[in-house]
């Protein structure tokens, strides 16, 4: 299937008018845009890297409603590419984001010598790279297996393929937390949070789904799916994201109880920042968007299987997981009030147009649905 | 006062579906129908309405977070006030956990109940109906015979189309 030229260029003036903000704002406010870019390149290959866990899951769970909406969530998948590639060019501003690269930081701060073992620029260089390798490997493999499929309608292949989900799940677990830690958590290097994982995980896989709505009701709205998405999927999608709304709320809520009893200096440093001026009134948006809001409007069966509500209640998430991301990563670099202005846009106007033209292409580089998946039949009739 | 029951069994889930449907289309009143598993779409074929559980356990959650809450916060910081680490003696987040536990035991014990309670189920009952194989490889669709214009050849001979393989008449049983 062919997307009109027209969508594809409209996909890559969006990414250039972002990279334009983007380079301006590195000549002007260089460490404001680095941390911009943190934020926008993570958030990318959250993405990617939710996507592809959305396929191992059912895969693994030998579950069959994915299956007639699968490319979209495999075409996702490419993200953990362009992400992967974005993190590490990230590592030209590792002095810009991280205390912990400037050797003078660390001559003055016993703490920081201590970490030093793990938090120093070749090794964190390394690990950047090691993870981006292996996360598009395992996407790789995924995506390839599905699309072979189509050609030789081998059922060995969806075997083959059950066992490099259950690889990247893997995979992805032991990896994943390390990374959140090494990208997002070294930016305030003396707070340590042993859940800051699961946090990010849930953050992270809740957007992709909801992302994977977005494009699947908006494919079906101009046409493309239509005769194969029932409401019946747009309410598995739906029950995904109200859950995994709610689980992150859990997550949230787990981090920040067990610091506010214990009541550790090292510790509640992190929230003190976060509820002190602006930031506190921030924090309230952080828990409106992520859950406050999903969890009230997704309650009624009614409204998972309804594709307007839907669609709106993944882009509140999607601009929630963007204020989660800035609440974890900004208030090391703006202490005392959230600021707002172009320097913000750029890079997420960049990720965007990334996202939906990487996407975009993947899509048509196959066919709309796994048209020999031995699952597909009964993903076509399928009942939630 | 006890009506005739008409009842054919089929074999295949989709039939079932199928006649389902064909026999409300008539204007029949079905008055239930017995598979040996969940059979997807039944529901709407059968014209069944929404189920409204999910309002009980809504309301019960609310109730059990409510009650919960206020529990915690009566006993900590009124009725035996104690200092905890020098918090306030009504510390909300630390009691955000157990409201949560409780909030989830009242929602999943009282939808039970409530579903138990509505649908008269409870030790001791008389099985509603016995219907051969229905638990086992059987559908069976179960029609009232409503009034004399019940057409019993019609009737059968739409099902036999849905490759219905047994019919039989009975009298309702008093419940």
């Amino acid at each position: 299937m062919e997307f009109p030229q027209r969508t594809l260029r409209a996909f890559v003036l969006l990414s250039a008018a972002g990279a334009a903000i983007v380079v301006a704002g590195l000549l002007l406010e260089p460490q404001r845009m680095w941390a911009n870019l943190l934020l926008a390149g993570y958030y990318v290959v959250g993405i990617g890297l939710a996507a592809g866990l959305l396929i191992a899951l059912t895969y693994i769970s030998n579950a069959g409603w994915l299956t007639a909406i699968r490319r979209v969530p495999e075409a996702m998948a490419s993200n953990v590419y362009v992400g992967g590639l974005w993190m590490i060019l990230l590592l030209l501003g590792v002095h810009s984001l991280y205390e912990w690269s400037h050797a003078e930081a660390v001559a003055s701060d016993t703490l920081l010598q201590k970490k030093e073992f793990w938090l120093n620029i070749p090794f964190f260089s390394a690990r950047t790279a090691f993870y981006v390798v292996l996360w598009s490997f395992c996407t790789f493999l995924l995506v390839r297996t599905s699309r072979n499929q189509d050609i030789s309608g081998d059922v060995e292949l969806t075997l083959r393929n059950r066992r490099n989900a259950a690889i990247f799940t893997v995979v992805f677990t032991l990896t994943f937390w390390i990374a959140s830690m090494d990208w997002i958590m070294s930016l305030e290097p003396h707070w340590y949070s042993t859940i800051f994982g699961i946090y990010n995980f849930s953050g992270m896989f809740m957007t992709g789904v909801a992302a994977v709505a977005i494009a699947v009701i908006l494919l079906r709205r101009r046409g493309y799916l239509k005769e194969f998405v029932r409401d019946d999927h747009l309410h598995d999608l739906g029950k995904l994201i109200f859950a995994f709304s709610t689980f992150w709320m859990y997550i949230w809520f787990s981090q920040y109880l067990l610091i506010w009893y214990a009541n550790i200096p090292e510790e509640t440093v992190y929230f003190i920042k976060r509820e002190s001026a602006g930031w506190g009134t921030f924090t309230i948006l952080v828990l409106l968007f992520n859950w406050v809001i999903p969890f009230i409007v997704l309650m009624p069966r009614g409204a998972k299987r309804n594709e307007g509500i839907l669609l709106r209640v993944s882009i509140v998430i999607l601009v929630g997981h963007w204020i989660d991301l800035f609440w974890m990563i900004f208030p090391a670099f703006m202490p005392g009030n959230p600021q707002f202005n172009i320097w913000e846009i750029g890079p997420m106007v960049l990720a965007a147009g990334l996202v939906c033209y990487v996407t975009s292409r993947s899509l048509s580089k196959a066919s709309f649905i796994p048209t020999r998946d031995p699952m597909l039949v009964e993903s076509l009739g399928y009942h939630s | 006062m006890s009506r005739r029951l008409f009842i054919a069994h089929f074999e295949d889930e989709r039939d079932i579906v199928e006649a389902t449907k064909a026999v409300r289309a008539e204007g029949h009143e079905i008055r239930d129908v017995y598979t040996p598993f969940a059979v997807h779409g039944l529901d709407k074929a059968m014209g069944l309405k929404p189920s409204r559980l999910p309002l009980v356990c809504l309301i019960f959650g609310l109730l059990g977070a409510t009650a919960k809450l206020w529990f915690q916060v009566w006993t900590s910081a009124f009725n035996w006030p104690v200092n905890i680490g020098g918090k306030p003696l009504a510390s909300i987040p630390a009691f955000v956990p157990v409201t949560f536990e409780i909030t989830v035991l009242f929602a999943g014990l009282g939808t039970v109940g409530a579903f138990l309670l509505i649908s008269r189920l409870r030790p001791g009952r008389k099985p509603a109906a016995s219907y051969e194989r229905a638990t086992n490889d059987r559908f069976v669709l179960v029609i009232v015979e409503r009034d004399a214009a019940f057409d019993l050849e019609r009737t059968t001979a739409l099902c036999r189309r849905f490759h219905c393989v047994r019919v039989e008449e009975r009298l309702e049983e008093e419940p």
